[in-house]
């Protein structure tokens, strides 16, 4: 489908995971070896080269946050892996971890070298349970080649890897969140300054990267960071996952550069809507992100053109719609998912999204009143920008987006209720 | 410095604040919910959020820290309508039941929305529904009210360190409630319902029964429950203290409260408390009058100096009452009776812990600030659970855990079981094996400091014990023994906090004399923990067989014959006899006349038994109290007393502080100090006070430790004895302190046996607890806890019935099984039925003249 050899996405296609051996005839953990001769500040040095922006949603450049955690006096740090994937629409991560797992190892040690962890862990989505055991024994087999442990290749370098379960709650896929819940506290987020890379795990210097950010990490040390800032969007460069799901005929993962347009996704790579319907709307990256018109797929996906348009690239699901479509139940059922995962600390969150479910509820049974879609969209503007993360700013832009996208739709459910 | 400009006014700060405390400063009011001055930062409320110039979010307040050149402003439209919308947040689930919620009036909530707050809802769908918990004993749940600010939570796990509270499930759905589910299991210090905003969590005390706009009167005093003497504020209606709080001028316990101090206010509205006085006659107490009952008692003490001498009167005195009824005790009973025979239970062991500590360092050795406890380099707590016997004092040790500062405890842990780093739990005997062996250990670490050099003797001339063969006699693991002696030897200036479990034994003598050399060679300070409010103002006031007030020593005739020269009056010259001594000699007849003030001697010392034949051989018994207690009731005339709330006086506590406790009602008895002025007066020495600042001004002349003190100074709460810098005895003799045969020690450590323990119980402190019917509701019965081996081995669960005998007596108390524990120890607390004291024979340590515990063997089960 593209002309470039699958990256993260290798082994994809076959059934179960690539065992070390298989990996190793791959070239994997050669990029191990090229970073632990080299000097950790070089190391960072090309991933910073390379333009790599976290993949888990927010696309903050990596090299960056990395080097904040370097430049922190304190000599104990960590590195943690967020595999917590649970941005509906999202199933990227766990293709590589299932298929893969010796690249996000690879990935984590390379990195763990560069800021200077001695010990991570990767915070696995509770409902992963097969992720879980693979990863397991992909971790035992690097132990035993000595890719993780005392003195990994012999060179004295040290990093202990462990896994720890989620327990099923959407917010921990929030850096701060993640680091409470793998305190073993509450899963809720903390209040940023400080920032995990100075005051993180255990109060240490943490620096927290998704699964498909890390899967990156072997092949740029691999290629070259300058090599690697040539791959799609100048603004934000790279290899991305597309997880594409809704009405089109081949939904699935795709492995694409950045930039690649929505109109490339959807009708060249997925082969278009399924029974040839119109397209009523998309969502470009996972239910978080503000849905978009048809009238802008021709829009690049990136971190940078979306924000263009009103949207964000997120965790990069694609969610397509069709012209048969009630978008005041989908954004019923997105707002539910909000409600259900809101983890209760703020005010706006906690009982404004429940507000907006309710309201959102009574229109999708017919009972709605007068004024409901005024309504809505006072309650989501009072949750805008007064929330403490960005799951009740993502709730509320969402009920924004629909309303505003679909407006007649929902002045209908009011009429005809 | 950091300026910044707030609403168009510049402010300039030296160190970084929140824009909160910055707006504060500047007496611009920025509304708050989820914050609390106590508690850290946690922007959930979002109540608080303003305008900063080039941020295009608003901030939280209460979390963001200004910076040099910020602008902000808290008034803007922006902000008006973001609080305006987390307002109605707030309400929408809230339910609007003002009209019986226990909080209204002092609801912030309410209070916010009046003033921010939008008029009407839009919140058409139905709120959320729970019934009202009324699960627990002292405490309502009221999860509707709640709006998940977390400051209960936050101040349980990050003050308190109980971590009892939760908040369970998620989002709308979250809620606060007890880990325990349904009751509270903890230690009920009710701080989480201090810091309720709003009505979830209210006392089922005053439930219903408290306005805060219909209370007559707020009473700014002192908790009377422990020697730490917290700030609180209780508040009175109809004369009657409808609830204690913490004060709004935070004190020195920062707006922190124990369960007693919270609670335990009830026991001065019990309505058992006696009202007239009581007179035996035919066998049977009889109410009489004042009169009647002044004039008995004046006569029949007269009778009985004239017939059997002076010292056939003796007097005992509780650590519950102020320093001027302490003071007017002692000078009426060496002045109008001629005798030194007065002693209080701080002589069990506060006193004579206190003493040796004296006589080695020198005067206030053990005055130091309970706040110092977090900022050492370490803790060893030795000789009772802190938590429970002063909470607010354990929660210096707790928090500096938190820190990384070592916790070691030995003894039972109580409170402090997840906050210490090393805990050994062993017989009374191996505790001293083990202090013998830590000082040989710390002694070849440490060289001496040289300040003392016939201590350096002393110390030098110990036998040297090694860890082996403490850990043999302890049952300890020796590696874990290495390890504590390690982290012992490593701390420059720790808190050494000593509880009376450690002086009431046999060898307390040895424990104290390991103790001091432990302080000296690690330079820690000493802290001595005290179960009653004023122990150490009695020991100030003279109330000591052998010491007059200020501490100074009987012998010493200078200080006696200025005494007489300032009083008028003559001193007896001999010494007394002590707490222990008297109930000796009245047990052989020789004590004729007992006055008892506000001690309960029956529930307080070893041995029920033997006390209550002591109390009965008494020829005339006079028990001044607020109840009909134990003892009360083998007295001849009984005198209604009056509690804390219903008299002015002062209290020193165990730093030295000196507090004023105010009166909040009035009460149906007489001031304790009134009354013995009276009958002293019948007995030819008027003492002429009017009223209590008289007593305090003679006290302040008198004493040179209070001198100059007057209660002005005193209301300002940092007033520390010396207070006009008058000279400490630094006398130290150590000369003729014996040195302990610890090999003989060891041998009787090694006899076997299950060993009955003391556990410090907090809800059953010394006898004001009792008349608590909160604080008794909390846990009413009493129990044996035990190891899980013993129990296993007698195949006893948690809740079983199980006897427990000694030499002394046999009681049956419900098993409760620790983990902690090892096999042979028991651990008993002192109720008043089924308590230790039941169980333990009288044995006196005569080398420090103390009741001992550690004297029987106990047999477990039938």
């Amino acid at each position: 489908m593209n002309s470039r050899e699958s990256v993260l996405l290798k082994n994809a296609d076959r059934p179960g995971p690539a065992g070390i051996d298989e990996y190793g005839e791959w070239g994997g953990y050669r990029s191990l070896h090229k970073a632990l001769s080299m000097e950790p500040g070089q190391v960072l040095d090309e991933v910073k080269k390379s333009g790599l922006r976290g993949r888990g949603g927010a696309g903050f450049p990596t090299g960056m946050k990395w080097s904040f955690a370097v430049a922190d006096p304190q000599t104990q740090k960590y590195l943690l892996c967020n595999a917590d994937e649970g941005e509906p629409g999202t199933f990227k991560d766990r293709i590589i971890i299932e298929k893969n797992p010796h690249l996000l190892i690879e990935g984590m040690v390379i990195s763990a070298y560069a800021v200077g962890a001695a010990s991570g862990y990767i915070y696995l989505r509770g409902e992963y349970p097969k992720a879980k055991d693979i990863l397991l024994r992909a971790i035992k087999e690097a132990y035993e080649k000595n890719y993780l442990g005392d003195s990994i290749l012999g060179k004295g370098v040290v990093f202990h890897l462990h896994i720890h379960c989620g327990a099923g709650a959407y917010i921990c896929g929030e850096e701060t969140a993640l680091i409470e819940s793998l305190e073993g506290k509450r899963g809720q987020p903390r209040i940023k300054p400080p920032f995990p890379v100075n005051e993180g795990f255990s109060s240490k210097p943490t620096v927290v990267n998704n699964v498909e950010t890390l899967a990156n990490i072997p092949y740029i040390l691999e290629i070259g960071g300058d090599e690697y800032a040539k791959i799609g969007s100048p603004e934000c460069p790279g290899l991305k996952l597309f997880s594409v799901s809704g009405h089109v005929k081949r939904p699935g993962v795709y492995e694409l550069p950045m930039g690649v347009t929505l109109r490339e996704i959807i009708y060249t790579h997925c082969g278009g809507i399924r029974g040839d319907r119109k397209l009523k709307g998309v969502i470009p990256g996972g239910v978080s992100t503000p849905v978009l018109l048809p009238d802008t797929i021709d829009c690049p996906m990136d971190f940078f053109h979306l924000g263009k348009v009103g949207s964000m690239l997120g965790s990069g699901a694609v969610i397509v719609f069709d012209e048969t479509v009630d978008m005041v139940k989908v954004c019923l059922r997105i707002t539910k998912f909000f409600e259900h995962e809101s983890c209760g600390k703020c005010t706006p969150c906690r009982e404004g999204v429940s507000w907006l479910r309710a309201v959102l509820e009574r229109m999708s049974n017919g009972s709605g009143r007068g004024g409901d879609k005024d309504l809505l969209t006072e309650v989501s503007n009072n949750i805008a920008g007064k929330t403490f993360c960005p799951l009740g700013e993502n709730a509320a832009a969402a009920v924004q987006s629909f309303v505003n996208n679909f407006g007649d739709e929902f002045k209908e459910k009011i009429k005809s209720g | 410095m950091i300026t910044v400009t707030i609403n168009g006014t510049k402010i300039t700060f030296v160190k970084p604040v929140t824009i909160l405390e910055a707006a504060r400063a500047a007496g611009i009011d920025i509304p708050t919910l989820c914050h609390h001055d106590a508690l850290k930062p946690y922007g959930g409320c979002r109540l608080c959020l303003v305008e900063i110039e080039k941020v295009p979010r608003l901030q939280t307040s209460c979390s963001q820290q200004v910076s040099d050149g910020m602008v902000v402003r808290t008034e803007t439209e922006k902000v008006v309508e973001a609080r305006r919308a987390v307002l109605e947040f707030l309400l929408i689930n809230h339910p609007l039941d003002c009209s019986h919620c226990d909080k209204a009036g002092e609801c912030e909530l309410q209070d916010l929305a009046v003033k921010y707050g939008p008029a009407t809802g839009r919140f058409a769908e139905s709120k959320r529904k729970y019934p009202e918990n009324f699960e627990d004993p002292l405490i309502v749940r009221n999860r509707e009210r709640c709006i998940l600010c977390s400051r209960c939570v936050r101040m349980c796990d990050d003050v308190q360190g109980a971590s009892a509270l939760c908040v369970a499930n998620r989002g709308s759905k979250a809620y606060v409630e007890p880990f325990s589910g349904g009751r509270y299991d903890c230690e009920y210090c009710g701080n989480c319902l201090s810091v309720c905003p709003v009505g979830a969590i209210t006392s089922r005390l005053h439930r219903h029964g408290y306005r805060p706009w219909l209370m007559e009167r707020e009473v700014a005093t002192v908790c009377s429950y422990c020697g730490v003497g917290c700030s609180l504020v209780l508040q009175v209606r109809n004369n009657s203290v409808v609830r204690s709080v913490p004060g709004t001028d935070p004190g020195f316990n920062k707006g922190i409260l124990c369960a007693r101090g919270r609670f335990g206010y009830d026991c001065v509205n019990n309505g058992d408390k006696l009202s007239v006085p009581l007179m035996r006659r035919d066998g049977e107490l009889e109410p009489v009058t004042w009169e009647e009952a002044i004039t008995h008692i004046a006569h029949r003490l007269e009778e009985i100096k004239r017939d059997n001498g002076s010292d056939a009167v003796a007097g005992i005195i509780s650590g519950r009452c102020t320093n001027e009824d302490a003071y007017v005790f002692q000078k009426f009973l060496r002045g109008a009776i001629g005798t030194n025979n007065i002693d209080s239970v701080a002589g069990l062991a506060y006193g004579p812990a206190q003493r040796f500590f004296e006589r080695i360092f020198g005067q206030g050795v053990t005055a130091n600030y309970v706040h110092g406890i977090s900022n050492s380099d370490g803790i060893f707590v030795i000789g009772g659970d802190p938590t429970a016997v002063n909470p607010v004092l354990g929660l210096q040790i707790r928090s500096a855990h938190k820190k990384g500062v070592p916790v070691i405890v030995i003894g039972y842990p109580g409170g402090l079981k997840r906050f210490s780093k090393h805990t050994f739990i062993t017989s009374s005997p191996a505790e001293t094996v083990l202090l013998a062996a830590l000082v040989s250990e710390v002694r070849q670490m440490k060289s001496f400091p040289g300040e003392r050099p016939a201590f350096d003797e002393i110390i030098s001339g110990l036998q040297p014990v090694p860890l082996k063969s403490a850990a043999e006699v302890g049952r300890f693991g020796l590696n874990e023994l290495i390890d504590m002696a390690n982290t012992l030897s490593n701390m420059t200036n720790p808190s050494i906090i000593i509880g009376r479990d450690i002086v009431q034994t046999s060898t307390g003598h040895m424990n104290l004399l390991f103790l001091a050399a432990l302080a000296y060679l690690l330079n820690g300070k000493v802290y001595l923990l005290s179960e009653l409010p004023n122990e150490q103002g009695l020991l100030d006031m003279g109330c000591q067989p052998d010491m007059l007030p200020s501490g100074r020593p009987l012998a010493i005739e200078s200080f006696r014959k200025r005494c007489e020269e300032t009083l008028g009056i003559v001193l007896p010259s001999t010494p007394g006899l002590d707490y222990a001594e008297m109930i000796e000699a009245a047990h052989v007849g020789k004590i004729k006349a007992l006055y008892v003030m506000g001690e309960d001697a029956a529930l307080s010392l070893p041995d029920t038994n033997y006390v209550r034949d002591a109390l009965r051989n008494i020829e005339f018994l006079v028990v001044q109290d607020r109840f009909l207690t134990e003892t009360a009731r083998h007295a001849d005339v009984v005198l209604p007393a009056l509690s804390w709330a219903e008299k002015e006086g002062t209290y020193t506590n165990l730093e030295r502080r000196i507090q004023l406790t105010r009166k909040a009602v009035e009460g149906e008895g007489i001031e304790e100090w009134k009354i013995i002025s009276e009958i002293s007066k019948i007995l030819g020495l008027d003492t002429g006070y009017r009223d209590v600042t008289d007593v305090f001004a003679e006290i302040t002349r008198i004493s040179h430790i209070y001198r100059e003190v007057t209660h002005d100074h005193i209301a300002g709460g940092k007033c520390m004895w010396p207070y006009g810098g008058g000279p400490l005895r630094h006398d130290a003799h150590i000369e003729g302190v014996d040195l302990p045969d610890i090999i003989s020690v060891m041998k009787n450590s090694e006899a076997g046996g299950v060993h009955v323990r003391r556990e410090a119980h907090l809800f059953h402190s010394q006898n004001a607890s009792r008349f608590s019917p909160a604080l008794q509701s909390i846990s009413p019965e009493p129990y044996v806890k035990m190891s899980e081996i013993l129990a296993d081995r007698l195949s006893i669960r948690s809740g079983d019935y199980v006897k427990v005998s000694t030499e002394a007596g046999s009681i049956t108390l419900a098993a409760y099984r620790d983990p902690c524990l090892p096999e042979n120890i028991v651990l008993i607390p002192p109720f008043e039925k089924g308590g230790i004291f039941e169980v333990t024979k009288w044995k006196v340590n005569p080398l420090i003249n103390v009741p001992v515990l550690d004297g029987s063997r106990a047999t477990i089960g039938e």
